[in-house]
């Protein structure tokens, strides 16, 4: 590990826990450091109710889908060959909404049923947009993603005309919830880690990876396969969260490099990071009201996605 | 290696390559020459398993290469191809272990102690953690040379590895895979398109035109004007040069 990829990585983990500390003290009631400490100590109190049944699982599971959102991402781009992939742009996350939205209308689902349904939405876009002629231009690729995206936002909005729907919002998170986020994510992270070579071998083509004796398809298959688990999971909780896909990983290439070795356990830092954050400042920003998540992440990210585009040594996808 | 009536086409065009046979010989050097779209690259390719022939076979000791599992052919057969599309980018040192990775699982991780002795071999030492990008166009060259070198091949298939070099990177990519050749025992198949680079270095030539193999011969027996004016379909002279040897050039009609 070089010098700059330690700082990097010490730099983010001061960060995170800087800002879990704060997400714990800020709410609808701003709490000072003994408040917070008082809370822990007093088992009885509301303080400690409102930290462990409010604050606590929300901030575990917007840290949780931050991460595996910006792992999701990683793979995409690895998958994709494209810095611009993440599965909330190409449609993979509004497809898994727009079932969801569908299974709620005919049934009472449990948390496992709609993560089941964001997974099979996430499989049908991903059946629509991969073809011959979309993966041959990669900005052909991006443009269907993003047209596939807005139909099943459409779609989806047809059904929900006046009321803003039930996702975008970590809001009313229970502990089952969270708890079955949290053993999804760990199982998800040791596949990330364990798959993530495959994503240093798809920087070549596929003809020269058949003469090393590697089949291209199959690794294709076993990261697309984990990109459509990772982001179901968040789907299921919280709906489609765009643009975080797309900067974090191009983020952390900026911090650690280009090996999906240091880039996947790094984006899911710095995702988590990012997450919690957006979620912090939605819950804060109007108590004791809040706003999406969703939204905040499409205002900071759109901004924040254009400035990167509009630097010159930013390339989507290399030709040479 | 051995090529027995082989042919190829892509479906309902015409035949690109047309019942072409030989053995290619073991540890020793073999140029395929020709004019442009002769089908030179495509016999390459058979040869390296990346095509199915439509008839015929291509064998190594009476097994079919497009047919052997793709990890035991990679320990058997490494390409380096004209140029090589990367989509990300990667250092040499990454590079030149994907090389190793037919004797090791995809998921593995392979040590850097591996691959040194190759590092030295080709003369990459202070650029292992230079991102390929940066290199010029024989250094970049060179990697994918020593990738290729580092599956431990018996057959080392070059497409074109010369094309895009100036005349100094070419004279020192063409030494250093005579020495490699020599010190790793291989047999080498390469696509020139520079007759002259061809004469200098192999010990056959196979001459392809329209998909066929009109010649097989040593290169002291090619350098016969009647029979490369035919090849290239132009006037030739072969001059000899002292110190040099035969050298071909083409007289404008």
């Amino acid at each position: 590990m070089t010098a700059k990829q330690k700082y990097s990585y010490t730099f983010v983990i001061i960060l995170l826990l800087i800002t879990i500390l704060f997400a714990m003290l800020l709410g609808t009631q701003f709490w000072s450091l003994s408040r917070l400490l008082a809370a822990f100590s007093n088992n009885q109190g509301n303080d400690f109710n409102t930290l462990f049944t409010i604050r606590l699982p929300r901030i575990i599971a917007s840290l949780l889908c931050g991460g595996m959102l910006a792992m999701a991402g990683a793979f995409s781009q690895a998958v994709f060959r494209n810095r611009l992939a993440d599965p909330s742009i190409l449609g993979l996350t509004s497809g898994g909404d727009l079932l969801i939205m569908f299974g709620s209308l005919m049934f009472t689902l449990n948390p496992f049923a709609k993560w089941a349904l964001a997974f099979l939405g996430g499989v049908i876009a991903l059946h629509v947009l991969v073809n011959k002629t979309v993966l041959k231009s990669p900005y052909r690729l991006i443009i269907v993603g993003i047209a596939l995206n807005l139909t099943f936002v459409g779609i989806q909005q047809l059904f929900t005309a006046n009321s803003i729907s039930s996702t975008g919002s970590f809001n009313a998170i229970t502990w089952n919830q969270t708890l079955m986020l949290l053993v999804f994510g760990v199982i998800g992270l040791f596949a990330a880690i364990f798959i993530t070579p495959w994503a240093n071998y798809l920087k070549m083509s596929d003809e020269k990876l058949a003469t090393i004796g590697v089949s291209a398809s199959t690794m294709r298959r076993g990261i697309l396969f984990l990109v459509l688990y990772l982001a179901s999971n968040v789907t299921s909780i919280v709906g489609t969260i765009p643009f975080l896909g797309i900067i974090v990983p191009n983020l952390a290439r900026y911090f650690v490099g280009h090996d999906y070795q240091t880039i996947v356990p790094f984006s899911m830092l710095l995702g988590a990071w990012t997450l919690l954050i957006a979620d912090t400042f939605s819950r804060v920003v109007v108590v004791p009201s809040e706003i999406p998540v969703a939204n905040v992440m499409t205002v900071i990210g759109g901004i924040f996605l254009v400035l990167m585009l509009e630097r010159k040594d930013f390339y989507g996808v290399r030709q040479s | 290696m051995e090529l027995d009536k082989v042919s190829f086409r892509y479906s309902k065009n015409k035949p690109l390559i047309e019942s072409i046979s030989g053995i290619v010989p073991t540890g020793k050097i073999l140029c395929l020459i020709g004019p442009n779209g002769a089908g030179k690259s495509t016999i390459l390719q058979l040869m390296a398993g990346e095509l199915r022939p439509i008839s015929g076979k291509v064998t190594i000791d009476g097994q079919q290469v497009f047919e052997m599992d793709i990890k035991k052919r990679a320990q058997k057969i490494a390409v380096v191809a004209q140029r090589n599309r990367l989509y990300d980018e990667m250092t040499v040192e990454d590079i030149v272990k994907t090389g190793r990775s037919p004797y090791h699982g995809t998921l593995a991780t392979i040590s850097n102690g591996e691959i040194k002795p190759i590092i030295q071999e080709t003369h990459l030492d202070k650029l292992v953690d230079k991102s390929i990008n940066t290199l010029s166009g024989g250094q970049q060259q060179r990697v994918w040379l020593a990738a290729a070198i580092a599956q431990d091949p018996d057959y080392l298939l070059l497409d074109e590895p010369t094309t895009y070099l100036d005349i100094h990177y070419q004279a020192e990519l063409m030494n250093l895979i005579k020495k490699l050749q020599k010190e790793h025992n291989l047999t080498v198949v390469m696509v020139l398109h520079d007759i002259n680079q061809a004469l200098k270095i192999s010990d056959e030539i196979w001459c392809i035109k329209n998909g066929q193999k009109v010649y097989d011969k040593a290169p002291m027996d090619l350098t016969n004007e009647n029979i490369l004016a035919d090849l290239f379909n132009s006037k030739i002279k072969v001059v000899n040069i002292p110190q040099y040897g035969p050298y071909v050039i083409q007289i404008p009609e």
